[in-house]
Parts: structure tokens; C-alpha cells; sequence
């Protein structure tokens, strides 16, 4: 019963829930504060998101008349509360480990693409033109990257277990655990082309430019999100938020966790995300275009597809 | 010396006078006079040859055949001049026809004339044949030859004038009377045949006399004829007694018939004779009794009088020929048979029948003369006629006279069973005959044929004579020859009649290839293949009676003899249809009737004598039998009637047809019975030509409770289905319910594998058929529906429960043959009726294969006892155990329809009814997962991997399997992205599930064997659920594509929630119960080292994703299509069966523990590594999560949202979508299809599978 107390705890609280809540609305702060300087603005405050976020729970909830209504209201909650969930079951080093009772990798994986369906089903569920076309577009660039990042899963894990004498460590403890007994794998070249691929899967995942075609504002007017107003817009938007800190956590776990105990431990990880969210997200932002979807998907398919065979053959060769 | 040359000459003479004289009256044809004229100067030469034999034997007959011509072409010429006169010339053109004239003298003419040819009611001559004895008695086999060849020549003109002047009808108007003309020359007529009647019923004195006259010759005069029997004379005299009742009253005769045919039946079943000869004289009575029964309301008019008369006489013959011990005799019941058969082809006096049987009666009776050449040299190598004598001194004769003796009998008898390439008379014959006559011809004549070569070849000749070869090292060449021939006549009877368009010439060609099945595996020469086609000729004489009597009732009513004509004919003639249609599956080898047992009896012993090539060309011939024969039976049922209106067949015919379906219907239940005839026969040869008794097994299916329940309620449906059609349902559903108890009630009898897939198939079984009560309100044929559905799901059973290999495979093709197809075509639609016979061959396709691989097994092992055949697989070769489990495997792997190549055929089509549908994919595909799993238990462990070695940690054949396995996963997963048909895209969906199944069940592990078995239960749950809702839109519009759809969330909202749901845990979204049992896939997979297949199970997993949102989108979403603007939530009894499956889906999600730890119980019983499961715990593995957990916080998270929903502002509008600003126009224009979805990956798979876009197009 404590294990399902502290479960709950975890989850609502650190390192999901508030705490998950908090970094990821940070983050995007920080990262739009950033943007704006990169192109010679002011920018907003850091704390904007957390007051938008506000502003959108005193709004009217708006159900387009031919939405099923429990599926349209439902969604955006499916997608915020999968993403608590998987925060909780990657570890952060010296912090938290994952509870087994969440499941190893593979569901991580898996749960990694909630947000996607519940996003797709809520466009395609509004009835708008719009969101059917995010949702299309969506899936097929899921379909591109998904394979890819599975890729690199595998690859760092069959790594940590052959290293251990077994076949494949699908614990994220492991492979956490692992690297902080030999050293980081960021600083492995064998792993390289996995570091590379994920760092290719990070923005196709966050719908982030070159990326962002589903919710492509100019272009379909946020696609799924567009008949979308008030707190539920509110929960995609903590979803996105959320989803940032966990895709990026999933990325310090999988390549640079390393870190001392206790509280140090922490200020290390957020900073780790800070670096690379913030700044990653902002250059991005600031720099690219948005890719054509066609564009997008022979992209994701060829290069992040090639970089990881390449990491799974790096990791069978020789170990 | 000079006496010996001058006779030789004189012989020769007469030969070339014979000759000569035959050919010329052959070549002035056309000239009756001429020819008869000619005729008479070519006997001579048999006179001159049989005083220049100068034997006994010659010069007896001799002075015979002086006597015998003297008196019977004396007649010939007294009734030719009479006809001559009255046509006022003796050109056949002219003289054709006139027995329409003169009935009386053509009649003596036709008499005279068979008389002269030796064939007539009254034994005939048999003068020339003592001439050719004496031929082939002094060695001149070249005179003996020359004879025969004669007669051979002079039955063609012969035959040919009889049938212009006595059969020809040349004016239709003119009636005939019959009327005597007194005047001299009909006395002289009448006296001549009366003469005639008395030299061939008493012919003692006149032989006494030509003997004494020979007595100063060397050699003896054989004693050619000897007493009739009883049972022979019993239908002879009764012909002639029947013929005079009719004179007087048809009813009369009618009755006196039946009871004679009785009688004889009586007096056969009770005689004493060997087994063969019993089982022979049995089956002749028994058959002609029906159809004397048949003919009595089947023949009425004109000829009814002559018709009885002639088929007493063939019954008569036929026993003759069954029982006879003396060769003598044998022959004359042959050729009596000939020309009685002959007779009765040309019933109809037609042109056609006149050509066919004169095809028929000459290619029957030039092989009876060389027979007869055959039955002489025997006589002039061991001195008598005598059966049993030759069998006893048969050993005396050289290899080249036995070989050479052999081949002379096998001529004629092969003509008779219509052995290729002497078959040809055969399809021509059948179709013209009156029906009655065609059932018997195809079932017992030709079996006479069948009989007769049993009977040369093993009963008299003897395998002892034959196995000292001909050639030392060559195969024995008659029985080569044989199976060479019955080889050929099967496919090339198949192949034929698969063409036919005309049904009882169809029927005639399937008998082609019946027979030469019976006579292929006959001539392998073993026990058990000599029992075995006994088996068949005792089934096949049953079913093919069935079938040409039904025809004949059919034809009868709808004047329709091409197999289109009958479109739609059993609704309107339905006893006659479904009397037909079961003797039809029967003969195409499908359980549980007659006809499955003894093709399953003749692949066996093929299989047992190590001919693999011959067993497979029989199964290549069944799949083409069971096309053309299925392709009847649904024009029969499945097809609109278009015509007037019916009335069912006469009484009797329908009794007799019923009869004799009972019979082929008890042979499925009580199999033993008929092959305990047929072992008796292979004991008596067993005896006389010492061939080793080896076991025959017993055929006796076993029955389990629940089976038979199922089938029993299947009828009661049936019954009940056509007064009313929801009580059908009902009945069905409880029957299901009952047979579920059953099988809790009787766990014990049952492996803890089967007891758990039993419980699971009665149980959906009840679920679906209560969905199909609402899902059928406004269908069709709700009886058949239910009965098939029911009998399906019976079959299954059946198969679970069966712990022996023949009882699995019958129950597996009751399942998966004819029911399923019956069941698929339901809808009768052409696009139905194509795809469904499609499946419907791939399955019997697949059916074959594991029917070799179970004949391989249970040879072998000699039993079928599954537990018994795993014990001594170990003892048998290796090559042979690979070969026979694989193709055993392939079987399974083609039901579940995963072999990657063109899975398109092999999925269930999407044209069945929905309910089936969901029943096939969640339940039926499953057995194929379910027997490989039972297969790699029972033959467990260390004794099949010793033989097949072992890839990366798993044996070979699992490896390869595993690898299908995951092949089909991504093919189908990535063909069901691509579908816009409702239906076809969750078919392709259950293919690539079972693909997962698969993959985890040939891992082999703890945690594979259990993810398999896990998924099969979830998809069970899931996929059916997907299929109903999809049935709850398809019950209110045909509709066959997604973009036919729209909006109907709104308008379904139960249906939406429970297939978002069910759809949601197929494709693995974590964490329902979906996503629990492919996670023990991945794991299994990953865990031992096979990251590629744990690779495509993970991507199948999106590919199902997106086919499962892709339907969401389609048909639920955005705006409602003009279909699906008028639809509504389904009742209630389609809603229960949706919500129940929904509702143990969620359970089972949150408490997986319920289906795993009897998993783990399961996998304990097979012998296999278990894992640990406890009912409330978390998964099995190492990385082991727990559901409940999951769900738990999912609880919180809830409540959560709640509270935020709460904190939030609660007010709530409704909007109008936004569109850009335009307002004046339909939304639904701005739909997304189903079609327009997934571009860029529809594009790539579309390239990578290379589908072509019009390939999907159509449903």
C-alpha cells in the first residue's frame, strides 16, 4: 500500500505531476524569452506560460456542435495524464529511480505515443477540416520516426545488457545505473549515431520547427487544437509542456545522466534541460523553416532510420 | 502329315474368308441385304476354320455353328425380306425406322440378329467360341486373334443395322401398333425364333450330337455352360413375368416389381459365397432395388414395360457376374450385362442415345471378346472353367502366360470401369441414359468392372503368379499398368469433369476419377489398399446413385440437363437439392459423411505403401472435385430462381433418393460398419494370394458431447429457422449454452489447452449468434444461416476435443469446408460468392497438405492416437517426421492465413456475414494457432527438436514459423493502413494479430508461449468487438467502403465507445489488455535475443494504430454521410453481446491475472516452461509492470482532472466549426476521406508491397 501511496505521490507531485508542470512551463519560458532575443525582441516574461495558463481556466469551454463531446473533453486529459505517468518512470540519477510497477522501456515507448493518438483523435474528433488534416499528418510523421527512435532504444539498451552478460537491459535504471559505474555514453563515439538519431526524433516528437507541420499555425491554424478554447486548451498546452520535460529527461537518461546525489542532483538535471531545451528549442526556433510534410517524411525516414541501424549495428559489432 | 498341312490351310482359309467377309459386309453398310449376305459367307470361315483346327472342340463347333446360323440367320433374312418388302428396299436408309412399321418382325429381327452375335436373353450361341478354343487350344493364336477380331468387326455393322432399323425413330406421328399380320411368313418367323429360344435354353441335345459327330477329332469339348443359381434365375424369370403384368396392368407390375427387387436383395443377403462376391451381389440388389423403387414413378409411357424387363435382366446379369464360379457362365453374364445396360442406355431412342450406346455396347463387348480370349487360354492351360480350380493351379502357369492372361482380362473390365484410355464410351453413355439407369451404371456397373479385375488379378491369378515378373526387375505390368491407368483416368476425369457444363455429364466424369482412385490404390496390392478401395467402391456406389437419381429428379422437374439451368432449383425442389448436395460433399471427401472416411481410407493406404505421389494426386483431385461439385451446390441454394413454378418429385423417387442419403449420412456416423465389409473382402484375398494382414484402423470418429449437441441444435435451428426466425436464434444460442456447460461439466475429458479454447469458442459462439438474432431482422435464409453457424461451431468444438488425429482432421474440415463456405456466401451477392470460393479452395488446399502430413504420421505409428504417434515419433525417419509436420504445419499456418504470400486469398473474405465475420477472425483463424501449439506439445520437446536441429535458442520449424510470423505481421498490419473497405481493413488487421500469436507461441518460451496464448484471447475479445460495431452500421445500410460514412459518434455513441476502445487496445496502447499481452510478446522476444522479430511486432503495432484511427476518422467522425444520416444505435441484443465482450476487455485489462494463471496452468500440462501469474498480481517477466498500478493512478489522475475542471470555468458553448470565414457551404465536402488519410505512408507501402491502387477498389 506505501508503494501505491508513494506511486500516487510521484506521480502527482515530483518528478511528475506539479514538479513536471513546473519544468516544463520553465523551460518554455525561458526558451521564448530566448527566441525573442535571438531575433532582436524583448520577449515575454519568463513566468508567461504559468499566466496564459491561467488565463485559458477562466475562459468558456467551446465543443464544436458535431464533436462527440466526452471524446472532444476527454483527450486533452488522456494526453497530460500519460505524460505524468512516464515522467515517473524515467529516472533521474542520485534523485529518483522508476518504480517497477510502471513497466521497463517498452511501455515508456509506447506510452511516449499518447499524447500523439489523443491528440490525433482530438482533431479528428472536432470535425474540423483542419484538425482531420493535423491528424493525417500526424500519424505519418509518427509512422516516420518511430521506428527510428525504437532503433535507439534498443540500441542503448542492448549495449547496457550485453555489457551486464545478458541479452538486452530494458530497465532504465540499468541503463542509468550503468553509465554512472563506466562513464556516459555521450561521450562514447560508438553511441554517437543513436545520440544523433534521438536528437533528430527530439523536435519530429515535440512537433518542433522543422517539424511543427500537424499543428502548422500559418498553414492549418494549430491543425487538432484549433476548435480548442479555454481549460481545455489549457491541459494540451501543460501537455506540451510536460511532454517537452519528458522527452528531454528521456534524453539525459538515455545519454548523459550523470550526476551527483541529493539536491546537487537535481540543480544538475534542470540545468541539463534548461541546455538542452531551452536552447536547443530556441536555436531551432529561431533558425529553421518548416519542412513540407512529403519533405518531412522522407527526411525522418532516411536519415534518423539510418543513424540508428547504425547505432544498432555500433552496438552488435564487437560486444 | 498332308492331313495336318491341308487342315492348317483350310483353318487359314476360313480365318481369311472371315476376316475378309466381316470387312466387306462392314463396307456395304449401307445395304442391309448385302451385308447380311456378306455375313453369312464370312461365317463360313468359322466353319472352315473349326473343321481345319481339326480338334474335338473345333469340329464341334463346327457342326454348332452350321446348326446355330442355319436357324438364327434363317430368321434374319425371314424378317429382313418381310421389312424389305414392306420399305420396298433394302437400303438401310430406307429400311431405318421400321420397327415403327412392322414392330413384330423388327423385333424378331433385332432378336435374330443379337442371337447370331451370341447375345441374347437366351444364352446364345457359343459355337464360335469353341472354335477359338480350339484356336488357342492347338496354339494358333493368330487364328484365335483373327476371330475375335471378326467379331469384334461384325458387332459394329450389327449393332449399327439393329439400332437403324429396330431403335431408330424416323417419323414422330405415326403410332405403333402392335399387331400380328397373319400370313406365312409370320409363322415362319415365329417358328424360327421359337427354334432359336429352344437350341439356347436347352442346348444339350444339339451339343450331344455335334460332340458325337467330333468324337473321331482329338481333344476334348470344354464344358462351356453349366446351371444358373437361384438368385439369378430370380430377376431373369421375374423380367419375363413383369413384362407380361404389364401387359395388363402398370400398376401391377409396379408393385411386383418392388417386391422382386426385394426378393432378390432377400435372397442375395443371404446366400453363400465368398466375401467378395457377397459384398458384390449385396450392393448390386441393393442398389437396383432403390432404383426399381425410383422407376416406378420415373418410367411411365410407352416403353415402362420393356424398361422393367430389360433392368431385372442387367440386375440378374450384374448378380450373375457377382457370383458365378465358373467362367463359362462368368462371360455369358457379362456380355448379358452388356446388352441388357445397353438397352436401357438407349431407352430414350433419341439420336444421341442411339450413338452413345452404340459406342457404349461396342467398346464393351470387342473388350468381353478379348476377355474371352483370355478366359480360353486359361481353359487350354489348366483344363477347366472352373474359379476355384484355375485359383489353385494358378501357380502352374508361366510368368508370360499369367502376364499375357492378365492383360486379356484386364481389357475387359477395364472397358467396363471405364479405365482411361478405354473410358470413352463412359460420358457419352451416362447423360443420354434415363437417370435411373445412369445412377446404377456410374455406381455398380462399372464396379463390376472393378470387381472383375479384384478378382483376376488377386483372387485367381494371385499375387503369387504376378510378383514373378515379366521382366526380372521390372514392376509387375499389370498392376503397373493399372495404376498407371487409374492414375490418368483420375486426374483426367477430374480435369473433365471440372469443364463440364452438362450435369449428369459431369456426374459421368467424376465417376472417371472415383474409379480411378479405387483402381489406383487397388492395384498397390496391399491390405489396407485393397481394402480401402473396396471401402470406396462400397461408398461411391451409394453416393453416386445418390447424386444421378437426385439429378434425375431435378432434371425431371426443371427440364434443365446444364448445371446453370438449375440456378436457384433448391428452393423450389429442396429435399431433392439438399439429398444431392450432401451426397455431393460426400464424393468431394468432406466429413461427416461416407465418402470422407473411405478417401480418407484410400490416401491412407497410399501413404502406407510409401506412394506419397499418389496420395497427393488423389488430394489435387479432391480440391478440383470439391470446386465442381461446391459450384452445384451453391447454384442449387445460393442463386435466384428463375422459372416456373415447382412441384416436388414423385413419392417414391423421393423415398428412394432419401434412402439411400440415410445411407451415405450413416456411413459418416458409423464408418466402421461399411469398412468391416470391405476388410472382409481383403481377408479373402488376403488368403488366396498371401498378401500380409497388416491392422486396419478403426475409422469410428468420437463424438463429444458437445459436438453433438451443437449439431443436434444446428437441426433443430434448421426446423425451427422456417416457422420463425427468432426462435431459430434462440435455439441456436441455448444450444451453444448448453453445449458450454457440457464442456465445464466434463473438464476431464478434455487437455487443459482444449478445455480453455472449447470454453472460449462455445462461449463467443453464444455471443455472436445472439448479436446475429438482431443482426439478421432484415435477412434471408435465417434456418441455413443458423444451422451452418451452429454446425461450424460444432466442428470446432469437435476438433478441440478429439485426442486422436482422424477425429481432428474430420472436425477440422467440417469446420473449416463446407460449413464455413456455405456460411460466407450467405449473402448470395457475386462479389460474396467470388471471394467465398476462393477461401473455400485455399482451404481445402490447406486441408490437403495436413491430410498428407496426418496420413505420414499415423502410418507410420499405426495408430491415430495422438498420444501414441508422439511415443514413436522418435522411431521414425527423419526426413519423414520433417516432411510430414511440416506439412501439417503449413495446413495450420494457411487456416490462421499467414503465409506472406498473397494474404489477400487467403484472409476470410469480407462479404460474409458480419457476425461470422467477428466469429471467424476472433475465433475460427485461432485454431491454427491452437493446433500448432497442441502439435509442438504433443510431439514436445526433445523428440521433434532431436530431429530438426535448432536455430539461435528455438528448433528449426519454430524458427521458420516465428519468421512467417513476423513477416505477416508487417505485411498485413502494413495492407490494413492502406484499406478503405470497412470490413477488409479489420480482416487484414486479424491476420497481422495473428501474426503476433503466432510469433509468441513458436518462441517457445515462458513468456512468448503465454504472451501468444494471452493475445489470442484478448484479440478474441477485441477484434470481435471491432467487428460488431462495424456489423451495428453494416445491419442498417450495405455499405462496403469507410468513405461511405460519417458522423455516427454521435448517432452511436455506445458502438463508438466500445470499438475506440477495443480498437484502442488492438493496436497496444498501453494499459489496456491489448497492449498487456504484446508487451509479453516484445519481451519474449527481446529477452532471447531476436531483436528483428521484436523489432516488427513493435512497428506492426503503429501500422494497426493507424488502420484502427483511420476507421475512427472515417466512419465516426465530422459530418454524417447521406448513408449514414438515417442511422441509429443498434437494439438492444446487438448492443449486450458488444458491451459483454467490452466489459471482460476492461477487466481482463485491470486484472490480467485472470487469463494468465490458467495460462500458467496450461503451460504447465503441455510440458512447457510456465511462468508465474497470481490472480491479482502484475505481469510475468522481468521488467514486470502492474496493470492495476496503472489503473490505479489512472483513478487519481481522474479525479485530478476533476478537480481542475472544477477550478476552471464552467461554462460551456457550442460552436460551429471554423472554416475560414466561408459559411454558404456542406462540410461534408470538407471531409478528409478515408482514402485521402496517410498520404505520404500510403504512398511508401503502396511502393514497397507494390498493391496497385485498383486493387483494393472492390469491397
Amino acid at each position: 500500500m506505501s508503494d501505491l501511496s508513494s506511486l500516487i505521490f510521484q506521480t502527482l507531485v515530483f518528478p511528475g505531476g506539479l514538479f513536471l508542470l513546473t519544468l516544463g512551463l520553465l523551460l518554455k519560458g525561458v526558451e521564448r524569452r530566448l527566441r525573442a532575443r535571438l531575433q532582436r525582441r524583448v520577449g515575454p516574461p519568463l513566468l508567461q506560460p504559468f499566466f496564459d495558463l491561467l488565463k485559458l481556466m477562466r475562459k468558456d469551454t467551446s465543443i464544436p456542435q458535431d464533436a462527440p463531446a466526452p471524446l472532444f473533453k476527454l483527450m486533452p486529459f488522456v494526453a497530460a495524464c500519460s505524460m505524468t505517468v512516464a515522467a515517473v518512470m524515467i529516472p533521474i540519477a542520485g534523485v529518483h529511480a522508476a518504480p517497477s510497477a510502471l513497466g521497463d522501456l517498452v511501455v515508456l515507448f509506447y506510452l511516449l505515443a499518447v499524447p500523439a493518438i489523443a491528440l490525433m483523435l482530438a482533431g479528428s474528433g472536432s470535425g474540423s477540416p483542419y484538425g482531420a488534416i493535423g491528424f493525417s499528418r500526424e500519424l505519418s510523421i509518427m509512422m516516420a520516426y518511430e521506428a527510428p527512435i525504437l532503433l535507439v532504444l534498443l540500441s542503448v539498451a542492448i549495449r547496457v545488457g550485453r555489457a551486464q552478460g545478458g541479452f538486452i537491459a530494458l530497465s532504465l535504471n540499468d541503463i542509468v545505473s550503468y553509465q554512472q559505474a563506466h562513464g556516459a555514453f555521450l561521450f562514447d563515439p560508438r553511441m554517437w549515431p543513436a545520440l544523433a538519431a534521438f536528437l533528430l526524433f527530439f523536435p519530429a516528437n515535440l512537433g518542433i520547427v522543422p517539424f511543427d507541420i500537424p499543428e502548422a499555425e500559418s498553414e492549418v491554424l494549430e491543425g487538432p487544437l484549433l476548435e480548442y478554447s479555454g481549460p481545455l486548451l489549457g491541459v494540451f498546452k501543460m501537455m506540451s509542456a510536460m511532454k517537452a520535460g519528458v522527452v528531454v529527461s528521456l534524453g539525459i537518461a538515455l545519454f548523459y545522466p550523470n550526476a551527483p546525489a541529493g539536491a546537487l542532483g537535481l540543480l544538475c538535471f534542470v540545468l541539463k534541460c534548461l541546455v538542452v531545451s531551452a536552447i536547443g528549442t530556441a536555436v531551432l526556433r529561431a533558425s529553421m523553416g518548416r519542412m513540407r510534410i512529403d519533405q518531412a517524411f522522407r527526411f525522418l525516414i532516411q536519415w534518423p532510420g539510418l543513424l540508428g541501424l547504425a547505432s544498432l549495428a555500433a552496438v552488435l559489432w564487437r560486444s | 502329315m498332308d492331313a495336318m498341312t491341308s487342315s492348317s490351310i483350310l483353318a487359314l482359309t476360313g480365318a481369311v474368308l472371315l476376316i475378309i467377309g466381316e470387312l466387306a459386309a462392314l463396307a456395304k453398310m449401307r445395304n442391309v441385304l448385302h451385308a447380311m449376305l456378306l455375313a453369312t459367307v464370312a461365317e463360313c470361315g468359322f466353319v472352315l476354320m473349326g473343321f481345319g483346327l481339326h480338334t474335338a472342340a473345333g469340329w464341334a463347333g463346327a457342326f454348332l455353328h452350321l446348326a446355330y446360323q442355319l436357324v438364327m440367320r434363317g430368321l434374319v433374312f425371314l424378317a429382313l425380306a418381310v421389312l424389305i418388302r414392306k420399305a420396298g428396299s433394302s437400303r438401310l436408309d430406307r429400311l431405318a425406322g421400321s420397327w415403327q412399321r412392322e414392330p413384330f418382325v423388327a423385333l424378331a429381327f433385332g432378336f435374330g440378329l443379337f442371337s447370331v452375335m451370341g447375345l441374347s436373353p437366351f444364352k446364345g450361341s457359343f459355337s464360335k467360341f469353341l472354335v477359338l478354343y480350339a484356336a488357342v487350344e492347338t496354339g494358333h493364336w493368330a487364328l484365335a486373334s483373327a476371330g475375335t477380331v471378326a467379331s469384334i468387326i461384325a458387332a459394329a455393322y450389327n449393332v449399327y443395322i439393329i439400332q437403324r432399323i429396330c431403335f431408330e425413330q424416323t417419323s414422330s406421328t405415326e403410332s405403333v401398333r402392335w399387331k400380328l399380320n397373319w400370313s406365312p411368313s409370320t409363322f415362319g418367323i415365329l417358328a424360327l425364333s421359337a427354334l432359336t429360344i429352344q437350341m439356347s435354353l436347352f442346348p444339350q441335345a444339339l451339343l450331344r450330337v455335334a460332340t458325337s459327330l467330333a468324337s473321331r477329332c482329338p481333344g476334348i469339348v470344354p464344358e462351356y455352360e453349366s446351371p444358373w443359381s437361384f438368385l439369378v434365375l430370380l430377376p431373369y424369370a421375374g423380367g419375363f413375368a413383369l413384362f407380361a403384368m404389364g401387359l395388363v396392368s402398370a400398376r401391377l407390375r409396379n408393385f411386383a416389381a418392388v417386391a422382386l427387387a426385394a426378393a432378390t436383395l432377400y435372397l442375395a443377403w443371404h446366400q453363400t459365397a465368398d466375401a467378395a462376391s457377397w459384398l458384390c451381389a449385396v450392393l448390386f440388389a441393393g442398389i437396383c432395388f432403390v432404383v426399381v423403387l425410383y422407376s416406378t414413378s420415373y418410367i411411365t409411357g410407352r416403353f415402362s414395360n420393356r424398361y422393367f424387363f430389360l433392368l431385372f435382366l442387367m440386375l440378374g446379369s450384374l448378380l450373375g457376374v457377382a457370383t458365378e464360379r465358373q467362367f463359362g457362365n462368368f462371360y455369358v453374364f457379362w456380355e448379358l450385362m452388356t446388352w441388357s445396360s445397353y438397352l436401357l442406355v438407349i431407352h430414350e431412342q433419341t439420336q444421341d442415345a442411339l450413338r452413345a450406346g452404340l459406342k457404349y455396347f461396342l467398346m464393351c463387348t470387342s473388350g468381353a471378346y478379348v476377355m474371352h480370349l483370355g478366359i480360353l487360354v486359361l481353359h487350354a492351360h489348366l483344363g477347366t472353367f472352373d474359379m476355384a480350380a484355375i485359383a489353385a493351379n494358378a501357380a502352374h502357369l508361366t510368368p508370360a502366360v499369367a502376364t499375357i492372361v492378365a492383360l486379356l482380362f484386364m481389357a475387359g473390365f477395364s472397358v467396363k470401369a471405364g479405365l482411361f484410355p478405354l473410358h470413352s464410351w463412359l460420358p457419352d453413355a451416362h447423360p443420354v441414359a434415363p437417370s435411373s439407369i445412369s445412377g446404377p451404371m456410374s455406381g455398380i456397373v462399372t464396379k463390376a468392372g472393378v470387381f472383375g479385375l479384384l478378382k483376376i488379378l488377386y483372387l485367381i491369378l494371385g499375387a503369387a503368379t504376378l510378383s514373378s515378373s515379366f521382366f526380372a526387375g521390372w514392376p509387375n505390368l499389370p498392376t503397373f499398368l493399372l495404376g498407371a491407368s487409374g492414375v490418368i483416368t483420375l486426374l483426367f476425369g477430374e480435369a473433365m469433369a471440372y469443364r463440364q457444363t452438362h450435369i449428369k455429364r459431369m456426374l459421368a466424369y467424376s465417376t472417371l476419377a472415383q474409379v480411378g482412385e479405387i483402381v489406383a490404390v487397388l492395384s498397390l496390392g496391399t491390405y489396407i489398399g485393397v481394402t480401402a478401395s473396396m471401402y470406396h467402391v462400397i461408398n461411391h456406389a451409394i453416393m453416386k446413385t445418390v447424386l444421378f437419381l437426385a439429378a434425375g429428379a431435378l432434371i425431371l422437374r426443371t427440364h434443365q440437363y446444364s448445371i446453370d439451368g438449375l440456378k436457384g432449383a433448391g428452393r423450389k425442389l429442396p429435399l431433392e437439392s439438399i439429398c444431392f448436395s450432401i451426397a455431393a460433399l460426400s464424393i468431394s471427401g468432406l466429413p461427416p459423411f461416407g465418402g470422407f472416411f473411405s478417401k480418407f481410407a484410400l490416401i491412407y493406404a497410399s501413404v502406407q505403401s510409401g506412394h506419397l505421389l499418389l496420395a497427393a494426386v488423389m488430394l489435387f483431385g479432391g480440391v478440383l472435385a470439391a470446386i465442381y461439385y461446391s459450384r452445384v451446390i451453391r447454384l442449387l441454394f445460393f442463386a435466384t430462381y428463375e422459372g416456373p413454378e415447382l412441384s416436388a418429385a414423385p413419392f417414391t423417387m423421393r423415398l428412394s433418393i432419401l434412402m439411400l442419403t440415410a445411407l451415405v449420412m450413416l456411413a459418416g456416423v458409423f464408418p466402421n460398419f461399411a469398412l468391416g465389409y470391405a476388410k472382409s473382402v481383403a481377408d479373402v484375398v488376403a488368403v488366396s494370394s498371401g498378401i500380409p494382414v497388416t491392422p486396419v484402423p478403426s475409422l469410428q470418429l468420437l463424438w463429444p458431447a458437445c459436438a453433438i449437441i451443437a449439431f443436434a441444435g444446428a437441426i433443430l435451428a434448421y426446423f425451427v429457422g422456417k416457422r420463425s426466425t427468432v426462435a431459430a436464434g434462440s435455439v441456436a444460442v441455448a444450444s451453444m449454452a448448453i453445449a458450454l456447460a457440457a464442456i465445464l461439466l466434463r473438464s476431464n475429458r478434455f487437455d487443459l489447452l482444449s478445455y480453455w479454447f472449447a470454453a472460449l469458442i462455445a462461449a463467443v459462439g453464444c455471443v455472436n449468434l445472439l448479436y446475429s438474432i438482431g443482426y439478421l431482422r432484415h435477412s434471408h435464409a435465417h434456418s441455413r444461416y443458423y444451422f451452418l453457424f451452429v454446425s461450424m461451431i460444432g466442428g470446432l468444438l469437435g476438433m478441440v476435443a478429439s485426442n486422436d488425429f482422424l477425429s481432428f482432421f474430420a472436425f477440422w474440415e467440417i469446420m473449416s469446408s463446407w460449413t464455413l463456405y456455405f456460411l460466407i456466401i450467405h449473402e448470395e451477392t457475386p462479389d460474396a460468392i467470388v471471394e467465398g470460393t476462393k477461401y473455400f479452395v485455399f482451404n481445402v488446399v490447406g486441408a490437403s497438405f495436413m491430410f498428407l502430413g496426418i496420413a505420414m504420421l499415423c502410418t507410420r505409428a499405426g495408430t491415430f492416437r495422438l498420444d501414441l504417434i508422439a511415443s514413436s515419433v522418435g522411431n521414425m525417419p527423419a526426413a519423414w517426421v520433417i516432411g510430414a509436420v511440416s506439412a501439417i504445419v503449413a495446413g495450420m499456418l494457411m487456416k490462421a492465413a499467414v503465409l506472406p504470400v498473397r494474404i489477400d486469398v487467403q484472409m476470410h473474405p469480407p462479404t460474409a456475414p458480419t457476425p461470422v465475420s467477428g466469429y471467424i477472425s476472433a475465433v475460427l483463424l485461432k485454431s491454427g494457432v491452437y493446433g500448432v501449439l497442441k502439435l509442438t506439445a504433443a510431439f514436445g520437446g526433445a523428440l521433434v527438436l532431436c530431429k530438426l536441429g535448432r536455430i539461435t535458442g528455438i528448433d528449426t520449424l519454430q524458427y521458420v514459423v516465428a519468421v512467417i510470423a513476423a513477416i505477416t505481421m508487417l505485411y498485413a498490419g502494413a495492407m490494413a493502413v492502406i484499406q478503405t473497405g470497412i470490413k477488409r481493413l479489420l480482416i487484414y488487421s486479424t491476420v497481422s494479430q495473428i501474426g503476433y500469436m503466432l510469433l509468441g507461441v513458436s518462441l517457445g518460451s515462458s513468456l512468448g508461449v503465454a504472451g501468444g496464448l494471452f493475445h489470442l484471447v484478448n484479440h478474441m475479445l477485441l477484434k470481435n468487438t471491432l467487428f460488431l460495431c462495424a456489423g451495428c452500421i453494416l445491419a442498417q445500410a450495405h455499405v462496403h467502403s469507410l468513405d461511405e460514412l460519417g458522423g455516427l459518434a454521435k448517432r452511436m455513441p455506445i458502438t463508438f465507445s466500445c470499438f475506440l476502445l477495443s480498437g484502442l487496445s488492438i493496436s497496444g496502447v498501453p494499459p489496456f489488455n491489448g497492449f498487456s499481452s504484446k508487451w509479453l510478446i516484445y519481451e519474449a522476444a527481446l529477452q532471447s535475443n531476436h531483436y528483428f522479430l521484436a523489432m516488427s511486432a513493435l512497428i506492426s503495432s503503429l501500422f494497426t494504430l493507424a488502420a484502427v484511427l483511420k476507421f475512427a476518422h472515417a466512419a465516426f467522425m465530422g459530418q454524417p454521410s447521406p448513408a449514414s444520416a438515417s442511422m441509429t444505435e443498434a437494439p438492444a441484443s446487438m448492443l449486450l453481446p458488444i458491451g459483454l465482450l467490452t466489459a471482460v476487455s476492461v477487466v481482463i485489462s485491470v486484472v490480467p491475472g485472470l487469463v494468465l494463471v490458467p495460462i500458467m496452468h496450461i503451460q504447465t500440462a503441455l510440458g512447457l516452461p510456465a511462468i508465474s501469474a497470481t490472480w491479482t498480481g502484475s505481469l510475468p517477466g522481468a521488467n514486470a509492470w502492474s496493470p492495476a498500478a496503472m489503473f490505479a493512478l489512472m483513478a487519481v489522475l481522474a479525479l485530478v482532472s476533476t478537480i481542475y475542471l472544477r477550478l476552471c470555468n464552467r461554462t460551456t458553448v457550442c460552436t460551429r466549426l471554423y472554416t475560414s470565414g466561408a459559411i454558404d457551404f456542406d462540410l461534408r465536402q470538407a471531409q478528409t476521406g478515408a482514402a485521402n488519410l496517410y498520404e505520404q505512408p500510403n504512398t511508401l507501402v503502396r511502393h514497397a508491397l507494390r498493391v496497385h491502387e485498383e486493387e483494393e477498389q472492390h469491397v
